[in-house]
Order: C-alpha cells, then structure tokens, then sequence
C-alpha cells in the first residue's frame, strides 16, 4: 500500500467559495469550488478532503453536497462538516464521495457514525481531529463547542473503534509550511498507520511521514500552489 | 448503452461521470423492464445486505442472473464485485447473486484496505477467460484506488491478479468482470480500462 499525499479544501457554506485557512484562524477565499476541486483532480492527488468548517450546532448541508454530485471527479473525495443522521440519509442514497469525515460526531454522537459505517462500510469513517499541543498538553478541537479541550483515554478508544483513519490537524500550523508536531503522534494511544498527518507539512515532513509508516498527509492551500509538485513528493 | 443498477444505494453519479468522461451513454437501471442492450455495471459503495435486499424486492437479482447466462457483460464494482460470488459475510451473512463461485469474507482481523495499488494487465497474455482478441487497448498500467473491508475469494478459474495481502484486485471470466477497486476514482488508469472492458 502506497503512501497518500492528499489535499484538503475547505468549502465556504456561505458563500460556496473555497477559502484558505492560516493558524485556525484567518480565512481567506481561495476561489470556485467547482475550478478547485477540478485542478486537484488533474494533479492527481491521491484523495480529497473537503471540509465545511460549520461551528456549533443547527447546520443543514445537505443541498451543498448534494451540489457537488455533478463535479465530474475522477479522484477519491472525503466529505465533512455538519452531517447528522438526517443529512446522512440524504446524501448516502448517491454518495459520489467515498468516505465521511467526522469531528464533534466522536465526542458526543456515535449513533450517526455508527449509521455512516453500516450504510457504507467501516472503511469509509474518518475522523477529523484538529488539535493544540503545548507544554505537552494535547487538546483537541470540538466544532460542536467551537474549542479545543481535553480527551481521555475512552475517547481514543471510540477513535479507534468507530474510524477507520484518523486526519490529525495541527491547527496553529496550518496553511504553512512550518513544519507539522510530530511530537504529538507519542502522546496519541493509535495504530500509527492510522494518521493522516495535516497542517505544516513541508517536504522533509513528508520524508519523515514516509519512513515512520503513517498512512499518508493531506496538505492544505499549498497543493494549489504548487501546481505540478504532487508527483516530486510522491 | 450501459445499464447501471440504480436503487437508491451506490455511487451511481460517480460511475455516471466516469462513463460520461470517456463518452459512453448510459442509462440508470431501476426496474427490470428498463434494461437496454448493452453491458450492466453494478457499482460499489454501500453494503451486501442492504443492497441484495433492495435487489431482490426489486426482482433485479433475477433479471441480472438471467441476462448474465445470456452473455450481457457484467461489470461489478467493489460491492458490485463482491455480490456476484455466492455469498458475503457482510451484514451477518448474505446470500448473493452467484454468478461467480466464491465467497466474500472480511479482511483478516476486520481491517480495511485503503489506497492505491499498481495495477498491470496486458491482454496478449494467454488465458482462457477473456476474449480480449477485438480489443483495442492491449495494455493498462497504472495505479487504481481501493476502499473496502471485506475481500472476494474464489474457488474456480479466472483472468485475475491477487495482491501480496490477498486481495483479489480483479476477476474476469467469460462476460462477468469483478473490480475491487474503484475505477471511477482511478484517475487515468480508471478511463484507461474502461476502453478495455466496455
């Protein structure tokens, strides 16, 4: 099994825009969601990660992805951001997308993961885990609660047992090329050819993602800017 | 014309625009009287039990038998691959379409299979399977996407190719042709074989 070097965009729901993300903080548009996802497809990452970055509660995206059906992809894509049961129900009736992504689902709502898994396979969950890591303190972030906060020893065993992979986000790195906190894969109780690593990632992390077996990275805005650059890393 | 198998379960858009993107028509397919000539794909990303279900409420499991032993080519996509051997372990158990002799069982302490995996074939190595004689595509090479949990094995001859974990990547015999993968997120490799199966 090959390492993946993926791409994760983020999708705008109010403006149906792709934005960028520094640090977790500052977004700015990226451009069309439809040309971005289109470019990717002829860079020919290994896979997508599209997130709507909803914060809170009361998200309804289903007509959003629904949307997104008649991008003609020939790539893998991951889709997450506010999907419950109901939404779910929906979009897995045609999914155009192979796997689900999760976040807040882990802390507090496994029914709807479990649903994910018996409608399209354990191997299609995946969780979505941005985190802090300070002082050799981890935190993890919540959208539910739009905060970072700390995790206990069942919720990496609901990690474990409800996904099939784990996108492992470095929140105050991403959209740089700082370097990702490597530190903090020995503080995760995980297989470690579960992680895809994001947020940082320069080319020697990659190297070093490489040699320690991680399941691949996903690289955030600077896929699109480095537009012929996905083979080199491969 | 290509039939694919829509129930409301599967990637149907995503093998639409695979199809779409190398200039083939296609129909989606939700009750027997629908069929048109041509090949059948059954497409991947859902589960046995709920899929074989649907199917056989819909008395599309027969009408896709008796097409199969009339020579219409059938084309099974992951799942799709999978419900044409006799049975699935999925979903507690599941009796499938039977259209190719083996079983479908979970990968080796329920791990899954995700990624990409060289895929080589070359059709001017001889088999007894496959008439690939009026081909015009000889050759595919390339890598192709896999996203599964359960794996099919087989207990009679096929044109095939079996990864170093035991996973069968692809079955072909006579008209029935099983994918593991997904060619449809296969990038050029994907289109690339779909000029040699269709």
């Amino acid at each position: 099994m090959s390492f993946r070097i993926c791409s994760t965009v983020l999708l705008d729901a109010s403006s149906n825009v792709a934005i960028q993300s520094y640090g977790f903080k500052l977004k700015r548009v990226l451009g069309d969601i439809k040309s971005v996802l289109y470019y990717l497809d002829i860079y020919q990452v290994d896979e997508i990660h599209l997130i709507i970055p909803f914060k809170g509660e009361g998200s309804n995206p289903v007509s959003l992805y629904n949307s997104l059906k008649f991008i003609p992809l020939s790539s893998p894509l991951s889709i997450g951001g506010g999907i419950d049961l109901k939404s779910l129900e929906m979009i897995s009736r045609d999914p155009y997308f192979e796997r689900i992504i999760f976040n807040s689902a882990f802390f507090d709502d496994h029914e709807v993961i479990r649903y994910a898994a018996k409608k399209m396979g354990h191997q299609a969950i995946v969780a979505y885990l941005p985190f802090t890591f300070e002082e050799n303190q981890l935190a993890i972030y919540n959208s539910k609660i739009d905060a970072f906060c700390g995790v206990d020893d069942k919720f990496w065993d609901d990690v474990n047992n409800l996904s099939n992979e784990v996108i492992l986000l470095d929140a105050y790195a991403e959209g740089t090329k700082q370097g990702f906190s490597f530190s903090v894969l020995d503080f995760i109780p995980l297989p470690i050819n579960k992680f895809l690593i994001s947020g940082g990632i320069n080319e020697s992390d990659i190297f070093h993602a490489k040699q320690m077996k991680l399941a691949g990275v996903s690289i955030d805005n600077k896929t699109l800017h480095n537009e012929f650059s996905l083979k080199g890393l491969r | 014309m290509i039939n694919i198998i829509d129930i409301g379960l599967g990637n149907v858009s995503s093998i639409q625009n695979w199809l779409r993107s190398c200039d083939f028509d296609s129909i989606r397919i939700n009750k027997a009287s629908r069929f048109e000539d041509g090949p059948i794909i059954i497409p991947g990303v859902s589960s046995a039990g709920i899929y074989m279900s649907k199917l056989r409420s819909l008395s599309l499991d027969e009408e896709i038998i008796k097409r199969a032993s009339s020579g219409s080519k059938i084309i099974g996509i992951c799942l799709g691959f999978q419900i044409m051997t006799d049975y699935s372990e999925e979903d507690s158990g599941v009796r499938c379409l039977g259209l190719l002799n083996g079983k479908t069982k979970y990968l080796k302490d329920k791990k899954t299979h995700n990624g990409w995996e060289d895929l080589s074939i070359d059709t001017r190595t001889k088999n007894n399977q496959v008439d690939f004689s009026q081909r015009r595509t000889k050759k595919v090479d390339g890598r192709v996407y896999f996203n599964h949990e359960l794996y099919v094995e087989l207990k009679e001859e096929t044109y095939c190719h079996v990864l170093d974990n035991n996973i069968t990547s692809f079955a072909f015999k006579k008209n029935l042709f099983g994918l593991q993968f997904h060619p449809e997120k296969s990038q050029v490799t994907g289109k690339k074989l779909l000029s040699l199966i269709i």
